[in-house]
């Protein structure tokens, strides 16, 4: 690995050198394999060197993210001479996907003179004093990398080894066994979404991975340790591990395994399990929970059964017509009818009423049936 | 002189569609000199009716919008001082005139409500210690509307009393709103013309006095305000627990006199029974208190009064 990455070091190859006259500055960006694997990483060197001493300058430099590939930086240095500005830049990038694909900058130029820097540095906490620079985009050209694709079935790329260790290979029905199995080497840190299969003939419990890594020129080292349980009430065979990996330092692709490990499982009599101590047997039977639920039943059934009585009973109580219809029909004479009538609000009722007083109290008259049919129509 | 009354009925028409009950209790309380209170719903024409009213009788009309923070002063005036004459004068509010509208009245506290009790009874007004009284007529019309819970206040019991007729508005019929539609969208709404006058409205009034009404009908009126007060001893012991007070001695002259008007815009020279009958519920609605029992149990007075007059037999 470590022959690997020094000849690869040696292998750098400038690939563009552009420097942009007028700009005022130089910039310089190598990478050391251009034509990378996917996932393997590449490394970055970019360099900005101001030529126009007159100004003072700093740089605003990135690179800009994208689904095509992750990047890094992981060495920075930065001259502080105002008039000879000099930055130079680590990156190491992953590509994600096989083909051509184009690494994007992003660069501001950012001019300022000896005055505006003096006056910045006046200020102080309270009294912030900002740096005014005359800022300018830079339009750079991408770095074109043409990414190979991985041997079929890759799922981890770089220089791996994995271990395992189970806690124990005998152990009681039910009684968890810590299993851990630990991914260490140096390429592309990938997360295995599940090392089992999702049909297991034993109770699996799984936490999230624990992850350390650190960058460097020589790449992404990682430990990512994937802690288990396993529990079963009889004995069961765990099932083999299989990593698919390819070292693109070496061009070589291997396989990580984990074999099969046989755990013995001696009954448990259930009872023992249970707590006497503090939960103790109880001395007999308690059917208060029968008496609960019945005596809810029984109360739910009644207020039903009220309820429906209530509403069978009002609706027995009503007469079949109009209340007022009924009050009509039963009144004896004129007299009683118009004194229903008027009783009732509104001018519902008027021509009947006017014909019940000129019948009553003066020379017209009427049938009482006659009435009685009349303010039934109005009724309606 | 009855020719003036359906004169002045045709004007209203003109602004008001419907309502012909409405219309007719207002002009009971004119004829009777009797202040009136309108319950109804938003947008019935309540304010329109009253304001149509003013104008078809030449009066002198003024609109107060009760609001909760009017105070007293603001509607029967005040005594300002005079920096030039350092002297205090009467500024007299706008209870001065003949028709005045208290719209939304339940919208005021009962603080307010309440500057109208000494002038709607006593029809004079006291600012500091000076009284003046009004020119006749003098009719307060008021509006409230049912619905609103919040930010309105009841009226108390002794202002409701002094209103002769509480009348209640409800929605006109499909006909009718079909050509209000019709009216309110093109805008030909004809303008109320005057009709009558002071002198006229006057002799109304006089005209009134004439109306014969028979000692047993006045007696059926006293029966049937009783009723109200115990009506246990008219077999109407189902009523003895939902109302906790009857009504006062004012329902009495104002059922008396509104029957008379009644029978008097009826065209009859005499008192019926349905006379009676047909004024009955809007004199008597607002000053019978329910219990709070028959106000859980969703009972309205009208229902109270409904009973009672089935039961009163009538002469």
């Amino acid at each position: 690995m470590k022959n690997s990455l020094g000849s690869t070091l040696a292998y750098i190859i400038m690939l563009t050198l552009s420097l942009l006259h007028g700009e005022d500055f130089t910039f310089l960006r190598q990478v050391d394999t251009p034509d990378p694997y996917v996932k393997e990483g590449v490394l970055l060197f970019i360099d900005l060197n101001q030529t126009n001493p007159d100004i003072v300058l700093l740089f605003d430099f990135d690179l800009k993210a994208s689904s095509d590939y992750v990047f890094r930086r992981i060495d920075s240095k930065e001259s502080d001479s105002y008039h000879n500005a000099k930055v130079h830049y680590l990156y190491l990038i992953y590509p994600l996907k096989a083909g051509d694909i184009d690494i994007d900058f992003r660069l501001t130029k950012r001019v300022t003179n000896d005055e505006s820097v003096a006056y910045s540095f006046s200020g102080d906490r309270d009294n912030v004093k900002g740096l005014v620079t005359k800022d300018s985009n830079i339009t750079l050209p991408p770095l074109k990398l043409h990414v190979k694709p991985l041997p079929k079935g890759t799922t981890l790329v770089g220089d791996f080894t994995l271990t395992y260790a189970l806690q124990k290979k005998e152990a009681v029905a039910y009684e968890p066994i810590s299993f851990r199995v630990t991914l260490k080497g140096r390429g592309y840190p990938s997360l295995l979404a599940s090392l089992f299969p999702k049909k297991v003939p034993f109770t699996l419990f799984t936490e999230k991975p624990i992850v350390q890594k650190s960058h460097s020129k020589r790449g992404t080292f990682s430990t990512i340790v994937y802690p288990m349980a396993l529990s079963s009430d009889r004995n069961f065979t765990t099932l083999p591990i299989t990593i698919h990996a390819f070292d693109p330092k070496k061009e070589r692709a291997y396989t990580l395994k984990v074999p099969p490990e046989t755990i013995h499982i001696k009954p448990i009599d259930v009872n023992a399990l249970v707590d006497k101590v503090d939960t103790p047997p109880p001395l007999h039977t308690n059917w208060q929970w029968l008496g609960s639920v019945l005596g809810y039943l029984l109360a739910f059934v009644s207020g039903f059964a009220t309820a429906w009585f209530l509403k069978w009973h009002k609706r027995a109580a009503l007469p079949s017509g109009h209340p007022l219809e009924v009050k009509i029909d039963n009144a004896q004479d004129k007299k009683a009818l118009l004194q229903l009538l008027l009783a009732q609000q509104g001018p519902r009722f008027s021509t009947v009423i006017e014909k019940l007083e000129r019948d009553l109290y003066g020379k017209e008259r009427y049938t009482l049936t006659s009435l009685k049919k009349e303010a039934k129509e109005q009724l309606q | 002189m009855k020719k003036k009354i359906t004169q002045l009925k045709n004007e209203l028409q003109k602004a008001v569609i419907g309502q012909e009950a409405m219309i007719e209790g207002l002009l009971i309380g004119l004829l009777c000199n009797g202040h009136i209170l309108i319950e109804g719903v938003p947008g019935l024409a309540k304010t329109t009716t009253v304001n149509a009213l003013s104008k078809a009788l030449g009066l002198d009309f003024k609109r107060i919008q009760f609001t909760p923070d009017l105070l007293p002063s603001d509607i029967i005036g005040a005594q300002i001082y005079d920096p030039q004459t350092h002297s205090f004068s009467i500024k007299k509010g706008p209870l001065f005139t003949n028709l005045l509208l208290a719209d939304e009245i339940n919208r005021a506290p009962s603080k307010v409500q309440s500057a109208l009790l000494e002038v709607m009874q006593e029809r004079q007004v006291t600012i500091a210690d000076e009284s003046f009284v009004l020119e006749r007529p003098f009719l307060v019309m008021a509006t409230q509307n049912p619905i609103e819970q919040e930010g309105v206040y009841a009226l108390p019991e002794a202002q409701l009393d002094r209103f002769m007729m509480k009348l209640i508005v409800t929605h006109n019929s499909e006909e009718e709103e079909l050509q209000i539609m019709r009216k309110g969208a093109t805008k030909s709404f004809a303008d109320v013309m005057q009709v009558m006058d002071k002198k006229s409205l006057f002799a109304l009034q006089e005209e009134l006095e004439a109306i014969h009404i028979d000692p047993e009908l006045e007696r059926y009126i006293i029966q049937l305000i009783s009723a109200t007060r115990e009506p246990a001893r008219f077999k109407l012991e189902t009523l003895q627990a939902d109302i906790m007070y009857g009504v006062s001695p004012r329902a009495s002259i104002d059922l008396y006199k509104a029957a008379r008007a009644k029978a008097y815009l009826r065209g009859n020279d005499f008192v019926t029974p349905a006379d009676i009958g047909m004024v009955v519920h809007d004199v008597l609605r607002h000053r019978i208190v329910l219990s709070y029992e028959a106000r859980a149990k969703g009972i309205k007075s009208d229902e109270v009064i409904t009973k009672i007059v089935e039961t009163v037999q009538i002469p």
